[in-house]
């Protein structure tokens, strides 16, 4: 276990937002599971680091949360993405895509001169 | 946007901490849950599976705590904590709070009131755009305070390249004039250059600027009308533009309205403006007669300086027509406007302000010395609070908002007495401080005061606040101020020099008030009443009329009862304003003229035999004026007594004869007959000019349109004042009378010194008061001190002092503090000696 990541604080937001776009409304428990199982479980969703951003992206309006019954019968709260959020989710998204390119090009620049 | 909402999401959150803090604690516990659930899934037993759930959970605590920053404003919620911490001490404390708010709403409401005053004055922008780009130009000369321009010289230089975007001038003092219709009354009209406008940047808020053909001679008569008129008289009538109005007697059309704070560039009345339309003949440059005040825009970037040097080789061309001999005394002169508005302001707004300043730092520095004394007293709770892990900046930030706390509560209560105070000046000052009228408590001036504030508690807050509680305090011993001393003496010895300044200040302004008063004027004041009349153009156009007028006057004044003199002149003293002439121009036979320099000024008046004995003016040789001097053949002359002595020392003046330029003609040749005691003649406080009297004569060489009627009564002034003005109604309904007392013309020229040294003495009051309450504490303290130290010596201190030596701290605290005495009453002597 020791030798998975931390989230970085940044990139976690646009992880929950396309989470909850891709899942639907879900708990902070699936969202943190969701998010391991994706990367392969090479991220470690820090909890600490999770509900203070879950709380954030709340008060920013991009989602929203109400208590509901989970599959095993557990009270549980729900995540759900607002419009404002799927708003943000692609602009974010296209941000990030852009910067991923790049870098990327960055990167490979050496070998393609050399 | 996003943040914004998210932040009043966050101050929301401050108020419902109890129910989302109860959902936290679910929503992690059923997180918990659901994984300790999946590892038992998995194959770990209930145990192993709880342990890894809270591991992974990353410290629950740590958790809530992040959330919980996350959830409300933290620094907020720290502040309300020290906000309400802060009013329970200021609660617990009701004399010390008192105190300290009363004395800061004392400073801080000076302060405002007075900002409220300086400010228009000093700081505040005049109501033009780019108004740091206005300048008034013109020559400066020995007779005349104010630059002016002669109209045929501005003319010249109007048709030249000049540093300014554009120039233009007002006919100065203005005209009288009367609307002539229904409801008659008479304004004050300023008559101006087309450019006036646009010069200074002022968009009329009804109708057209002027237009160049309004300035031709005999134009269409146009006329702006000021905001308050066209409130008063026509209600606000949006569309008063294009029509006609009958000023003295004459349609004239109004074109446009001025906006409400639309003032003249010398601040003078204007209720209307109308073209000033000079005719060729005052563009004469041989004979100039109409004087003019110039004032202009600077180009961008152009300095005064610059623009100076710019005017000069105009200047240096307009002085050949300058008499040789006066040329030194002529200079260009070009300033900023509010230069010329403020001249006689400057210096005594900033004397008030600094005055007011002082005050307030001798509130603040009492408000310190407060909250020292209090921290002393508090030292132990402080360094409990550090014990108990307080960091020191959160300490520090402790105090801070208390004293915060205070400025404001002071503050406030100061912007309120900064009203009342306003007011107070405003009621009690005398005519024609600049701007007085205008300062009130606006925006501006509040958010002053809060500054003001904020700045005082954060001066008084701080000092008592970077105070490291000593460890030793924890045991209740009380420390005494002993370490603090040097800055307590400091605050004290700011205080006195505050305080010194103060009553220096106001010591000086007292003893020249009262020299002012006690100057001998020359002339009675006592049962002497004066009447100023003045006729209007339109209705006594002409010399005969205007003589007819006064000969009327002067025969039916003379029948009211208790009348012992009655005069007429043209002038009167002891306020200036008198008609004169250079010392150099006036001729005496036999004598070359002087060629160098005008002499200085000469003033003279017209008045009727009566004046001498009516003012108590004495005549010291010869004799006064008699009736028959008043013949059309007869030219009597008499000299005051300075004249006489600068025309004809060591020579007996009467019978002596001289002549001098005067109705724009050069005068026939006077005899001196006598010569009369020196009167004050410039006002209290300007030296007094030489002077000469000739009989008023009904003669239609002189015009008079203005003239003051002297009485001297054997009743109660008071009780001829109706009688007089009933008298000249009966003449003439319409003509305006001026009339009062000769003693309360005189103290209307100290209202401005009297003014000055109450506003002074005011604060100097308030400083001693602040500054005395300081003192007592002081020797209070110090006697306290000395006390202790005589009771129990350095060896016999056998107070439990644990961890420590109990006499050595001891021994090394009194020796503290008897240097620390040393230092202040050095410190207090060098300030003392300083400040005088």
């Amino acid at each position: 276990m020791g030798d998975k990541a931390d989230v970085w604080q940044g990139t976690l937001a646009l992880m929950v937002l396309k989470t909850l776009e891709s899942m639907g409304p879900l708990h902070g428990y699936g969202i943190a599971r969701r998010i391991e199982q994706v990367s392969g479980d090479l991220l470690n969703v820090n909890y600490g680091t999770l509900y203070p951003a879950l709380l954030k992206l709340e008060q920013e309006g991009y989602i929203d949360s109400e208590w509901g019954v989970s599959d095993n019968n557990r009270k549980a709260k729900y995540y759900k993405l607002t419009r404002a959020g799927r708003k943000q989710l692609a602009k974010e998204a296209r941000e990030w895509q852009q910067t991923t390119d790049i870098l990327a090009r960055f990167l490979t620049e050496p070998e393609r001169t050399s | 946007m996003r943040r914004f909402r998210a932040w009043l999401v966050r101050l929301a959150g401050m108020f419902r901490k109890k129910r989302s803090e109860a959902e936290l604690a679910e929503e992690l516990e059923s997180h918990a849950q659901m994984h300790v659930e999946e590892n038992i899934r998995a194959g770990m037993s209930p145990e192993a599976a709880r342990r890894d759930a809270l591991m992974r959970l990353g410290g629950l605590e740590q958790t809530k705590e992040r959330y919980r920053d996350q959830r409300s404003l933290p620094w907020l919620d720290a502040l309300l904590q020290d906000l309400r911490f802060a009013l329970r001490m200021l609660a617990t404390r009701p004399s010390f709070s008192a105190v300290a708010i009363l004395t800061l709403a004392l400073g801080i409401g000076a302060t405002t009131a007075v900002f409220s005053v300086v400010d228009r004055v000093l700081f505040r922008s005049l109501p033009y755009p780019h108004d740091d780009r206005l300048v008034s130009f013109g020559v400066k000369a020995p007779f005349e305070g104010i630059e002016f321009m002669l109209a045929p010289e501005y003319a010249l230089l109007r048709s030249q390249s000049t540093p300014f975007e554009s120039m233009t001038s007002i006919t100065p003092g203005g005209a009288d004039c009367d609307i002539t219709e229904e409801n008659p009354v008479r304004l004050s009209c300023a008559l101006v250059e087309s450019t006036f406008l646009s010069t200074l940047g002022v968009r009329p808020i009804i109708g057209r600027d002027f237009v160049r053909e309004d300035d031709r001679p005999n134009p269409a008569r146009v006329a702006f009308l000021s905001y308050g008129l066209w409130k008063s008289r026509f209600a606000s009538d949006p569309s008063v533009a294009g029509k006609t109005l009958s000023l003295d007697g004459k349609p004239v059309q109004i074109i446009g309205v001025l906006p409400a704070e639309f003032e003249m560039p010398n601040l003078g009345a204007a209720d209307m403006l109308l073209p000033q339309a000079l005719d060729d003949s005052a563009l004469d440059r041989k004979n100039p007669r109409v004087v003019l005040r110039a004032f202009a825009r600077l180009k961008p970037g152009v300095t005064i300086e610059q623009a100076r040097a710019g005017l000069e080789p105009w200047f240096q061309d307009s002085l050949r027509f300058v008499p040789p001999q006066f040329r030194a005394e002529v200079s260009l002169r070009v300033r900023s406007l509010r230069d010329r508005q403020i001249e006689n302001s400057r210096v005594g707004a900033w004397v008030l302000f600094g005055a007011v300043i002082a005050v307030l730092m001798l509130a603040c520095t009492n408000v310190a010395n407060l909250m020292l004394a209090r921290t002393v007293s508090r030292q132990r709770e402080l360094a409990v609070r550090a014990a108990l892990g307080a960091s020191r900046a959160r300490l520090v930030r402790q105090t801070l908002t208390e004293s915060l706390l205070l400025a404001l509560l002071g503050g406030i209560a100061g912007c309120g007495l900064a009203y009342l105070l306003l007011q107070a000046f405003i009621s009690i000052a005398p005519e024609g401080i600049v701007r007085l009228r205008q300062a009130s408590l606006d925006f501006r001036v509040l958010r002053f005061g809060l500054a003001v504030a904020l700045l005082s508690g954060i001066f008084f807050g701080v000092m008592p606040a970077l105070a490291d509680p000593a460890p030793e305090s924890l045991t209740g011993r009380s420390m005494g101020p002993a370490g603090r001393g040097f800055l307590r003496h400091a605050l004290v010895a700011g205080q006195i020099a505050g305080s010194v300044i103060l009553l220096a200040g106001a010591g000086l302004l007292l003893r020249s008030l009262w020299q002012i008063q006690s100057i001998p004027l020359g002339l009675a004041t006592q049962q002497v009443v004066t009447a100023q009349i003045s006729l209007a153009e339109h209705r006594y156009p002409d010399t005969p009329k205007q003589i007819a007028f006064f000969r009327d006057v002067e025969t039916r004044l003379e029948r009211i009862p208790g009348v012992t003199y009655l005069a007429l002149s043209d002038t009167l003293p002891p306020s200036g304003g008198m008609q004169a002439t250079f010392y150099a121009s006036i001729d005496v036979p036999g004598r070359q003229r002087s060629s160098q320099g005008t002499g200085g000024m000469v003033g003279w008046r017209m008045v009727t035999p009566n004046y001498f004995p009516a003012l108590g003016i004495r005549i010291l040789r010869g004799r006064g004026f008699m009736d028959q001097d008043r013949a059309p053949t007869e030219n009597p002359v008499i000299l005051s007594e300075a004249l006489a002595d600068k025309m004809f020392p060591q020579e007996e003046p009467i019978g002596k004869q001289l002549r001098f330029f005067s109705f724009g003609t050069q005068g026939p040749w006077r005899t001196i007959v006598g010569v009369a005691a020196d009167v004050k003649n410039n006002g209290l406080i300007a030296p007094a000019d030489p002077e000469f009297y000739i009989p008023w004569k009904n003669d239609p060489e002189t015009y008079v349109r203005r003239a003051h009627v002297t009485f001297r009564t054997s009743l109660s002034p008071s009780a001829v004042v109706p009688w007089i003005r009933t008298e000249i109604a009966e003449l003439d309904p319409t003509v305006p009378v001026e009339s009062s007392t000769m003693q309360a013309r005189v103290g209307k020229l100290t209202e401005r010194p009297r003014f000055d040294a109450i506003l002074l003495s005011l604060f100097a009051g308030i400083g001693m008061v602040l500054a005395g309450h300081i003192w007592s504490c002081e020797l209070l303290c110090d006697a306290a001190h000395a006390r202790v130290r005589s009771a129990d010596g350095p060896g016999s201190n056998t107070a439990p002092n644990p961890g420590n030596g109990a006499s050595e701290p001891g021994a090394m605290d009194v020796g503290r503090r008897d240097a620390g005495t040393a230092r202040c009453v050095v410190l207090r002597a060098a300030v003392a000696v300083a400040a005088i």
